[in-house]
């Protein structure tokens, strides 16, 4: 499977160091060249500078022939616009894409977007926690 | 000192009829000394400002004829007014100046929010941009 | 009308100013809240502090009764996001969005943003306009449609001067609807009528076939 990781923070690496070595073939893109210090010194896919919104950005990263797309960037506004551009402008099969505000997530999922709120997620995790 | 016309805006809380009570005395000090009270209804943005809001308009009445009564007692002249606005204290600014009033007696209480004491955002408000003088009554402290 | 502006920069603060002096309720959504002071201090109570991509302060906005909601922060996926809540959580009938990028703007179509305006493209038909050697020059969009209206300048050297409008090979979705003459004469132009010099087409067409027309105008 090939997939473009938008945003490379701890999630964004931590995702794709976990398909690289599963065998996928990787593409991380952020827009600064530090962040993929994250990456092990073993990742085998690429890592480009550039701008997740832009066309030409996605194009070079090969989103034309991407199986998935995931928006991990720190700015939900970001994600949310990345994502609908893989979804319908580009027909990426699979796009995932991170929300943190609950309500904004909860709109966009009903727009057709499969959509993650790590805020809602967590939330829910704790309370298991503190229950079980 | 002494001062002709008199604001008093009212809230509909406790530290209304003290207010009006300090007020009536400035008042009477005065040869025709006179009050207005006003009362000022915050209309939220999913509204248009001239909508029918019950049952806020009738509470409303309900405290300036309250206040009304009060001055009466006392042998106050007064006048009252409702308004509709989206922020309370522009409001009673306009009014002010509207009217020409030469003090702006504002009551209000001990608040409290997270635990801290809480100055209403009214009162910097007025402060800040009131083209008269202004008494600022705290009813009671804890 | 009712119309919520979003992003109190330069162009929001004019914006909400000059919407003020024709009339309208307007609100400007803000998240500074030095700016927000300012605001309020200058305009009265037309500034609501919050972010406006967030569907709780488009709530207290009263986002569900305005007619029209304009977002004009600097980032473009902000106003992309602002006008999507807008338009699909309060059925606010008309949004607009500002937009850096103009390759967003098809994008934004896309997403259900009803109007884009970018200034890089305002600026860049200005040149256009002001480049009096341009082959073609963009009039007037109809966006509903999808036309564009066109004016075609016949350069001196073309080799379709002299011949008629059926002998060129138009595409078939444009329409050649006026003739601008150099006497500034307007004509209907009909099958017969054989181009000249400097004549000023007046065409409707669809943007794809805009280089086809131009191309079948200018001739070599």
């Amino acid at each position: 499977m090939k997939v473009i990781i938008m945003g490379c923070g701890r999630v964004g690496a931590q995702l794709a160091t976990l398909l690289d070595r599963e065998g996928h073939s990787v593409t991380t893109l952020d827009n600064d060249a530090y962040s993929f210090r994250r990456l092990p010194p073993d990742f085998k896919g690429e890592a480009l500078l550039g701008n997740g919104l832009d066309e030409e950005a996605l194009k070079k990263a090969g989103i034309e022939e991407a199986d998935a797309f995931v928006a991990v960037t720190q700015g939900d506004n970001r994600n949310v616009m990345a994502a609908q551009i893989a979804k319908h402008i580009f027909n990426v099969p699979k796009v995932v894409c991170r929300i943190y505000d609950p309500l904004r997530r909860d709109l966009y999922s009903l727009l057709g977007l499969e959509t993650i709120s790590p805020t809602t997620v967590f939330a829910q995790l704790l309370k298991e926690k503190l229950e079980g | 000192m002494e001062f002709l016309k008199i604001l008093v805006p009212v809230a509909g809380t406790e530290a209304d009829e003290e207010a009006m009570e300090l007020a009536c005395r400035l008042a009477k000090q005065k040869n025709g000394g006179k009050i207005v009270a006003l009362h000022v209804i915050s209309i939220g943005r999913s509204l248009p400002l001239d909508a029918e809001v019950e049952p806020e308009i009738s509470k409303a009445e309900d405290i300036l004829a309250h206040v009304e009564s009060i001055a009466r007692e006392h042998g106050c002249q007064i006048e009252t007014d409702l308004l509709q606005a989206r922020d309370v204290a522009p409001a009673i600014v306009d009014e002010a100046i509207e009217r020409e009033v030469d003090l702006i007696l504002l009551g209000v209480g001990y608040k409290t929010r997270y635990g801290e004491f809480c100055l209403s955002e009214v009162v910097p408000h007025v402060l800040q941009n009131a083209p008269c003088r202004v008494i600022l009554y705290q009813q009671r402290t804890v | 009308m009712y119309i919520i502006v979003i992003g109190g920069g330069r162009l929001g603060y004019y914006l909400t100013r000059a919407l003020l002096d024709e009339g309208h309720e307007v609100l400007l959504i803000e998240k500074s809240a030095p700016i927000c002071q300012a605001i309020t201090g200058e305009m009265g109570s037309v500034c609501l502090r919050g972010d406006g991509c967030e569907t709780t302060t488009l709530a207290s906005a009263g986002t569900g009764r305005a007619d029209m909601l304009i977002a004009v922060t600097g980032d473009d996926e902000d106003n992309l996001v602002a006008c999507q809540v807008a338009k699909y959580k309060f059925k606010v009938p008309r949004t607009i969005a500002r937009i850096r990028n103009p390759k967003n703007e098809t994008i934004f179509k896309k997403l259900g943003i009803d109007v884009t305006v970018s200034s890089t493209s305002i600026i860049l038909e200005h040149i256009e306009h002001e480049v009096p050697s341009h082959p073609l020059m963009h009039l007037l969009t109809i966006r509903e449609k999808g036309l564009e209206i066109v004016d075609v300048k016949i350069p001196p050297g073309s080799t379709n001067i002299g011949k008629t409008i059926k002998q060129l090979s138009l595409p078939a979705e444009s329409i050649l609807s006026l003739i601008i003459r150099q006497e500034r004469k307007p004509t209907v132009p009909k099958a017969d009528t054989i181009l000249q010099a400097g004549d000023q087409v007046i065409a409707v067409t669809p943007p794809e076939s805009e280089d086809a027309l131009r191309s079948a105008l200018i001739g070599d």
